[in-house]
């Protein structure tokens, strides 16, 4: 086994690090996606007081504290014992299309859009979202827009894009003013034929590539997420659907039990660990989570538009689970969709202009844990605490994380089918980049580069000899 | 100074969440004007290319390692100015609450048996390791507040900014006061500059800017207690924030901003 260093850059690391291990016959062996993950939050959480949590957690990341944000205050609801009223979910649950409405927006448009407009193959130089700006000016400032809006949700009900005010345990702090109301139904329309063009240009860019998506990490796995008591896609509380790789549903559970369900697996060459089915044991029990997974967890999708587009996502594989993850990317728009079409609906909502914001707190029952689909996929936040709301113990398991496993398996079949084994090549650099990038992980890797992620693949030989490096920064 | 005068200008990241660096992005889009009077050579969340001929260099992020001293003295070598850019940098922020427990547990948390491969230490704002010409404040930063920042910056002016509470920001927004409704604040002793915005938006300040000049600490702890906070939840209202602040006064027993 050859030594393995890493070197953190920042806290979730600028550098996402990748091994090729070769065999005797110089062939690809295994390859590792190595992560490191922010754990230090649930260690230093220990001590504060639970309703901080809102509000410290967010900071773990810029890029989409709106979930953190929203979990934390969901695992607070039941610390103090209540019920948000129905006012208050609602309003939370439009904040978080919002997140959905940015997030989803800028990955397709900005990091994603590049590699499927301009080609995996072109100059990573111009395979920006400059160049995109370039090429494709008129997409590129509709997309900026449509990201805009997502966080101009954000930012009416919680005062700011980054780290809002907003969520409190038992409800929110703040009403949606009438006015605020009008303006974001307004612009509805402007976003939804953005997302629809971008559905457009991944069909056309699906029948040129087909041959190429067939073959581009496809595996069986099962899948988790979220869903609405008759089945349908749900993103801000619903139950837990995890069905196998063929479709059945293995199991259906309240977010609450998810200890009794999930287990975590660990591994040494990444500090991710691995969730998986406990039932089916690890790695039997591995699943993806995200778009993918939600989509394939999901019989259907509640709103019109999206559900059109959920039609065709259910015959891509004969009506079994979509496997490619190259299809995270269409999952992400009809998703897109799907999050306007239901910001639409709650803005539409009578109740959402009313002022019963927030419930008074119970007695503190010493445990809480809040659940919803994060842009990147089902995120838990379980918090014990003594009886005085003091946190004694802090348990996250984060989007990214539940696709670790996935992710590694990803980028060991490209190894295998692009690396030819003594020689790495940039062409090969961009497809490994480009299968990592399908789960949108949120390392700085996959955010910060605006369609160029920072990134590090070493080939090893079967002696454990460092063979050869491949570096590129942001 | 580039060839058309403008000067040039990089972003650098420490340990920090990156929200105040997507900020700037934010505000950029809003301020074209600014871009044409800047050269940015190095900005990892938004641009691919990096030079190293810069004179004013914003800081995101808190030190937490050796290797950040190394370079932080790097900038500063190159840098006429260096900007503080958000709590990370001005505070050391939440990453600071690590401090509050001793070292090797979070390590061992986090790294399990490889803790040793990782060199860590106490989170500190840049200000502990080198000298600091300007700071913007806030988790995350202002907009606005940085847009006039920068623009003093340009004039060649000293940075303004406010010597007083949140509460003067507070009163002029007309805002009922948080400690009427029942909730806690620490906008008494917390430097203004973003508009009163966490009780505008009906929470109390949780004191992300940092300190104002000598603070009346043990008044505002008196204004706590009085409102019903046990001693635990007092210091967590100072600690959120300014753990670091606290913690090295609390050290060195003299004030150190």
């Amino acid at each position: 086994m050859p030594k393995i260093t890493i070197s953190p850059v920042t806290r979730i690391e600028g550098h996402a690090r990748i091994t090729i291990h070769l065999n005797d016959a110089g062939e690809v062996a295994q390859s590792y996606f190595h992560v490191e993950q922010f754990r230090g939050f649930e260690k230093f959480c220990e001590g504060r007081l639970f309703y901080e949590m809102p509000q410290i957690t967010p900071r773990t990341c810029g890029i989409c504290p709106v979930s953190h944000h929203l979990a934390s205050a969901k695992a607070c609801d039941r610390i103090v014992g209540v019920r948000p009223t129905l006012t208050a979910h609602k309003l939370r649950e439009l904040m978080h299309m919002g997140q959905l409405i940015q997030s989803h927006a800028m990955h397709f448009f900005e990091l994603s859009g590049p590699d499927l407009l301009l080609g995996f193959d072109a100059d990573p130089r111009i395979r920006n979202i400059a160049g995109l700006v370039q090429t494709h000016p008129d997409l590129a400032i509709k997309a900026v827009r449509a990201r805009a809006f997502g966080q101009e949700i954000i930012r009416r009900l919680g005062g700011r894009k980054v780290h809002p005010i907003f969520a409190i345990p038992g409800g929110v702090n703040k009403p949606l003013e009438p006015a605020d109301r009008d303006w974001l139904l307004g612009q509805i329309g402007e976003h939804i034929a953005t997302a629809q063009m971008g559905l457009a240009i991944w069909k056309d860019w699906l029948e040129k590539n087909s041959a190429m998506v067939a073959e581009f990490a496809v595996f069986p796995s099962a899948y988790m997420g979220l869903v609405r008591d008759d089945g349908a896609l749900e993103l801000y509380e619903g139950t837990v659907r995890l069905i196998d790789a063929d479709g059945n549903i293995l199991d259906e559970f309240n977010p609450c039990d998810y200890l009794d369900y999930v287990g975590e697996h660990v591994e040494p060459y990444t500090y991710l660990k691995y969730p998986f089915y406990k039932k089916l044991g690890y790695p039997a029990g591995v699943y993806r989570v995200g778009p993918l997974g939600r989509l394939n967890v999901a019989s259907h999708i509640s709103t019109p538009l999206a559900q059109d587009e959920m039609k065709v996502w259910k015959s891509l594989n004969g009506g079994k689970p979509v496997e490619g993850s190259l299809f995270y990317h269409y999952a992400r728009l009809i998703e897109f969709i799907y999050a306007l079409e239901r910001a639409q609906e709650l803005l539409e909502d009578r109740d959402i202009l009313r002022t019963d914001i927030a419930s008074d707190g119970g007695t503190i029952t010493g445990e809480g844990i809040g659940c919803l689909e994060a842009p990147r996929g089902t995120l838990f936040h379980h918090y014990w605490t003594d009886e005085h709301g003091i946190i004694r113990k802090v348990n996250l398991i984060v989007a990214t994380g539940h696709n670790g496993w996935a992710m590694n398996h990803a980028v060991n079949l490209v190894a295998k089918r692009y690396v030819d084994g003594t020689k790495l090549t940039e062409g090969m650099l961009n497809r490994v980049e480009a299968a990592i990038r399908a789960y949108d992980p949120c390392l700085s890797c996959s955010t910060h580069a605006m369609g160029q992620m920072p990134l590090r693949i070493e080939l090893y030989s079967a002696r454990g000899e460092l063979l050869e490096t491949l570096e590129r920064e942001a | 100074m580039t060839s058309n005068g403008k000067p040039k200008v990089a972003f650098f990241d420490f340990a920090c969440c990156e929200g105040c660096q997507l900020t700037v992005v934010d505000s950029l889009q809003t301020h074209l004007d600014l871009l044409e009077a800047v050269e940015i050579v190095q900005f990892r969340e938004a641009i691919s290319d990096r030079g190293e001929d810069y004179q004013i260099a914003f800081i995101e992020g808190s030190c937490t390692r050796q290797a950040d001293e190394e370079r932080l003295r790097k900038i500063r070598a190159q840098a006429s100015v260096v900007v503080a850019l958000g709590a990370c940098a001005h505070t050391a922020c939440v990453n600071a609450l690590k401090n509050l427990h001793p070292l090797e547990d979070v390590r061992r948390w986090v790294y399990g048996d490889q803790a040793e491969w990782y060199d860590t230490y106490e989170a500190r704002p840049i200000s502990a390791v080198i000298e600091v010409d300007a700071i913007i404040p806030g988790c995350p930063i202002d907009r606005e507040e940085f847009i006039r920042v920068v623009k003093a910056l340009l004039l060649g002016k000293k940075p303004p900014l406010p010597d007083y509470p949140v509460c003067v920001e507070c009163k002029l927004k007309e805002n009922v006061c948080m400690f009427h409704i029942g909730k806690f604040c620490m906008g008494p002793v917390t430097r203004a500059g973003c508009g009163a915005i966490c009780p505008t938006y009906g929470d109390g300040c949780e004191g992300c800017r940092g300190f104002i000049p000598a603070p009346n600490e043990n008044a505002m702890k008196d204004v706590l207690a009085d409102a019903g906070l046990t001693v635990e939840a007092i210091m967590a209202r100072f600690t959120m924030f300014n753990t670091y602040l606290v913690s090295a006064r609390k050290a060195d027993g003299e004030e150190r901003r």
